[in-house]
């Protein structure tokens, strides 16, 4: 047993009792009421943000946690799709858009942090009921967590993605660069936004983690990630009676956000088809702070439903322990 | 609130609702829209307590008196359906011994972790790191995968990182019956300290046994509400005759 004579020492120098202890009156008092509201709610969340770091270092350990390469899963996994789209897609299925590989990740990328980010909220409050019934911390974190380690491997992707850019000499849109991080945010925001009204929902309706999976699947062919925007701004175009459609189309914030990556990352606007030699649009031709305003006002958007899947949460949270 | 409590719980009631069946999918709530047969159960009903700060409090009563209820609600674990609780200072609480630990983690990860969640920064884990391990006599497993540990072990180090938070206020759920003598003795001792330092105690039990020898007040709860609030011995004697109608083991 060690010494417990240094045990309850406190570093700083505010006033002690004999025993070590702050005096009880100075302990600040809190109450615990049927309800606490969203802002209680965010102080407490900005309370515990380093639980939330060791919550995300669990995450990404514990994927790849007893693997002989471990984290290099991390990068070799997407290095290995990378190359296997690009033999498929530059030698076999030739769509004619020059490039089409870095085309596609630049998508794809946008992708994988959204949906690992949802996918693994949706499942989080379940998958840890061990301490939502034990311990008490503000349980949104384990959603954000979930974001949190999607995030750490978006970023081995992007690492990847650079090399990959390199070793096939193609030089980005370097004026469109300062859209990249705009874009992340309300990626990260939006993801958030979903991640804890799914967390939440899911511990009353267990249907919704299967529900998700295949909205997900209807979700990513709603981006334009494998075809072009253009191709579908044409049928827009065309039918003059869809306005209303593109409106639709480019208010899920994903949009924006693939677009700005496509923008940066792919950086050809209009290309030349590689099957029929005809020009052909493929990417938005707008200003740099046209894509910015876009992402502006669907940040606002997902800032809006943050709150709102917070304040939802906030409902439901009450009963969380005695209905897992 | 006065200066010199630590807990105060006012006119708190606590309502489950206890589903026939559980209804947790679409097809099954669609069914049964609107009509989900449930009923109303109120597991705790108006309870009022004060605990005055430094006191030990025994929370006694049978099984499903709403013990475990009322702490998990002060842990704020559970929230109230009515009424309030107002606690000074920072509470920890003993519900399970490891709960959140990540059986694939090592026992050095897991004390980061299970610090950080019963509320510790990050710093005050790694000054507290040593006297953790030494505590749980754990100096030479630290590092292996928690998935190894025997449950003893495993309770060790739940315990060691649980009392290390250094709490104004220690909620145990009879964490304490479990674990060998020796543990035991550390952990009774441990509490004892506890109570030299003059920090505030409410323990969970249905033994009045244990609660004697460690609490100065007891509250007894049946069907949810306060049946009895006095000092330990009459609470005690009150208890066994009237609720357990058994006889006292150590008459004195």
């Amino acid at each position: 047993m060690p010494s417990s004579s240094g045990l309850f020492k406190k570093a700083d120098g505010r006033d002690k009792l004999h025993n070590g202890l702050e005096p009880a009156y100075l302990a600040p008092v809190h109450i615990i009421r049927p309800n606490r509201n969203i802002w209680q709610r965010l102080a407490d969340i900005w309370h515990h943000r380093e639980l939330l770091m060791f919550l995300i270092r669990k995450e990404v350990h514990l994927r790849y946690s007893n693997s002989v390469l471990g984290l290099a899963w991390s990068m070799l996994n997407p290095a290995l799709t990378l190359a296997i789209y690009w033999i498929v897609f530059e030698k076999v299925l030739r769509n004619g858009i020059p490039n089409f590989v870095v085309f596609l990740f630049a998508g794809i990328l946008v992708w994988n942090l959204f949906s690992t980010s949802v996918l693994g909220a949706t499942g989080t409050l379940v998958a840890n009921s061990g301490i939502v019934k034990k311990v008490a911390f503000p349980r949104e974190i384990l959603a954000i967590a979930s974001v949190g380690a999607a995030s750490v491997l978006f970023f081995f992707q992007a690492l990847v993605v650079a090399i990959g850019l390199i070793i096939l000499n193609s030089g980005p849109a370097w004026g469109y660069l300062p859209l990249i991080p705009l874009a992340i945010v309300v990626l990260l925001v939006f993801s958030t936004a979903l991640g804890i009204f799914l967390s939440a929902v899911n511990v009353y309706f267990r249907d919704t983690q299967h529900l998700v999976e295949v909205m997900m699947l209807a979700l990513f062919w709603a981006e334009p990630i494998v075809y072009p925007y253009k191709s579908v701004a044409a049928i827009f175009a065309n039918h003059p009676s869809l306005f209303w459609l593109k409106w639709i189309y480019l208010a899920n914030p994903l949009a924006g956000v693939v677009l700005a990556f496509q923008r940066f990352l792919y950086a050809h606007v209009n290309a030349i088809n590689t099957v029929t030699h005809q020009p052909m649009a493929i990417l938005p031709t707008r200003t740099i702070s046209s894509y910015a305003e876009l992402l502006g006002i669907v940040l606002v958007v997902c800032i809006a439903l943050l709150i709102g899947a917070i304040g939802v949460f906030a409902k439901l949270a009450g009963n969380l322990a005695e209905e897992l | 609130m006065n200066s010199d409590v630590t807990i105060e719980i006012s006119n708190l009631s606590k309502r489950f609702r206890l589903y026939h069946e559980k209804y947790t999918s679409f097809r099954e709530r669609f069914v049964h829209a609107g009509k989900i047969p449930y009923e109303e159960f109120w597991a705790l009903k108006d309870i009022d307590i004060q605990v005055k700060t430094g006191e030990t409090l025994g929370l006694l009563g049978r099984n499903g008196s709403g013990k475990t209820t009322l702490l998990k609600c002060m842990a704020s674990i559970l929230l109230p359906t009515t009424g309030e609780i107002a606690i000074r200072g920072k509470v920890a609480a003993l519900l399970e011994l490891g709960a959140g630990f990540q059986p694939e983690l090592s026992g050095r990860d897991n004390i980061f972790l299970n610090g950080s969640l019963l509320g510790l920064s990050r710093k005050e884990i790694v000054k507290r790191f040593d006297e953790i391990v030494a505590f749980s006599e754990l100096e030479q497993f630290i590092d292996n995968q928690v998935k190894y540990y025997s449950s003893g072990m495993y309770m060790r180090l739940g315990f060691a990182v649980a009392v290390h938070v250094e709490p104004e206020l220690l909620l145990i759920d009879e964490v304490l019956a479990v674990g060998d003598e020796s543990f035991q003795l550390k952990c009774l001792s441990k509490i004892e300290q506890f109570q030299k330092e003059g920090r505030t105690i409410v323990f969970v039990t249905h033994a009045p046994d244990l609660a004697k020898k460690i609490c100065n007040r007891a509250v007894i709860l049946e069907h949810g509400t306060v049946a009895i609030d006095d000092d330990i011995s009459q609470a005690t004697k009150v208890f066994r005759k009237d609720i357990l109608h058994t006889k006292e083991a150590d008459e004195d």
